[in-house]
């Protein structure tokens, strides 16, 4: 028997990916007999199901990218466990969700699918390998004031960025990869952190996973191409280390490069990025 | 990335066959890459070029799907062409 969840869904009426998130949650509650959360009813009375979510870890299902039942869990500020979105899962398997709002016996097994995959998901990590690089060194930081706002920026200490707010620290052949200070301050309090699997690969410019506020959810770009060699859970499990460190205990993923040479011209050192966030922070609204 | 913004061709592409105008790309895209035109629901890319490079968060955050871009690695070897064109004029 799976461990027991209690599981949000997107209310599920509108758009033929709704019902499809609907569906999802039923097979997971039924599969490992946890506590379904009705977004209405929920947004209502939300006592009604204190009960469930503070026994159980939570399952956010969406279905669109409105991400209705994500925003929801931010609201009120609860723990996700796992989440799943619908109309991203079928993009990624090539499945089309159709325009029907009553799914078929077709739709039904993708349903099942996504739920089995939902409870067997487990740790991302089999064996964390030694460390090889030193990411312990001091960080220099260099500032950007606007108004009543300041954005840090690390510089002459390794860092390399993207026009995408994300930063890599170089040493030793790896690099550690994170979101920088002004985009944790753009994205306001960070209620999730998604990571990449240990052992992916990603392509330069390609996604190492996502950070979501209440605001939004930002994709993490990879400066670099590589391998997965580790995950930070310490931001999975406390996505506010990001808010509070974003360059150092903040980091998201740690990366074996593959072409370092090849991909750091396209990249911009804590100089270069400075004078980015100099432009952003001129126009920064939070 | 070392070239002109104007010369990288990433930038959204909207499917106006399944866009129903319901603005949530607009409303998320910091940057002013879309425009409503006075009096008209439709959206239309305005600002190409105020598109970061590379983000796709519009994409997205599209409901309906309706919002494409160019493909990553294309774009990559363009840029990385271009870098060179302008190394050897130099």
């Amino acid at each position: 028997m799976p461990e027991r969840f209690a599981v949000l869904p997107c209310n599920g009426l509108d758009k033929a990916v709704g019902p499809l998130a609907r569906e999802t949650a039923l097979i997971v509650v039924e599969d490992c007999e946890g506590s379904l959360i009705c977004p209405v009813l929920y947004q209502n009375t939300p006592a009604r199901y204190e009960k469930p979510l503070a026994e159980s870890p939570l399952i956010v299902i969406d279905g669109c990218g409105t991400r209705c039942a994500s925003r929801i869990a931010a609201t009120h500020g609860l723990r996700i466990a796992r989440k799943l979105t619908v109309a991203e899962a079928l993009r990624e398997a090539g499945v089309a969700p159709g325009q029907s709002l009553r799914p078929g016996p077709e739709m039904l097994e993708v349903c099942r699918r996504l739920a089995g995959q939902l409870l067997t998901e487990g740790p991302s990590a089999p064996e964390p390998p030694p460390p090889v690089a030193d990411f312990s060194g001091p960080v220099e930081y260099a500032t950007v004031r606007h108004d009543k706002f300041v954005f840090r920026v690390p510089v002459r200490s390794g860092y390399y960025f993207n026009e995408n707010d994300c930063w890599a620290r170089v040493a030793g052949g790896r690099a550690r990869v994170g979101i920088s200070d002004f985009r944790q301050q753009q994205l306001g309090d960070l209620t999730f952190c998604d990571l990449p699997r240990i052992g992916a690969t990603v392509e330069q410019f390609g996604e190492l996973g996502s950070v979501e506020s209440v605001k939004a959810v930002s994709d993490i770009l990879s400066p670099f191409s590589g391998r997965v060699v580790a995950a930070n859970e310490q931001v999975a499990e406390a996505p506010e280390t990001i808010n509070e460190d974003p360059y150092e205990a903040g980091w998201v993923a740690e990366l074996e490069l593959s072409d370092f040479a090849g991909e750091v011209d396209l990249l911009l050192d804590g100089e270069g990025y400075l004078e980015v966030v100099k432009r952003k922070a001129a126009e920064y609204r939070p | 990335m070392g070239v002109p913004r104007e010369r990288i061709s990433w930038a959204p592409t909207i499917d106006y066959a399944t866009c129903d105008f319901c603005m949530e790309c607009d409303k998320f895209c910091p940057h002013q890459v879309f425009a409503r035109q006075d009096g008209d629901p439709k959206l239309v890319v305005a600002h190409p070029t105020n598109c970061v490079v590379f983000c796709r968060a519009c994409a997205k955050a599209c409901p309906l799907d309706a919002i494409s871009f160019p493909d990553k690695q294309e774009v990559i070897t363009r840029i990385k062409q271009l870098r060179e064109e302008a190394a050897n004029d130099a």
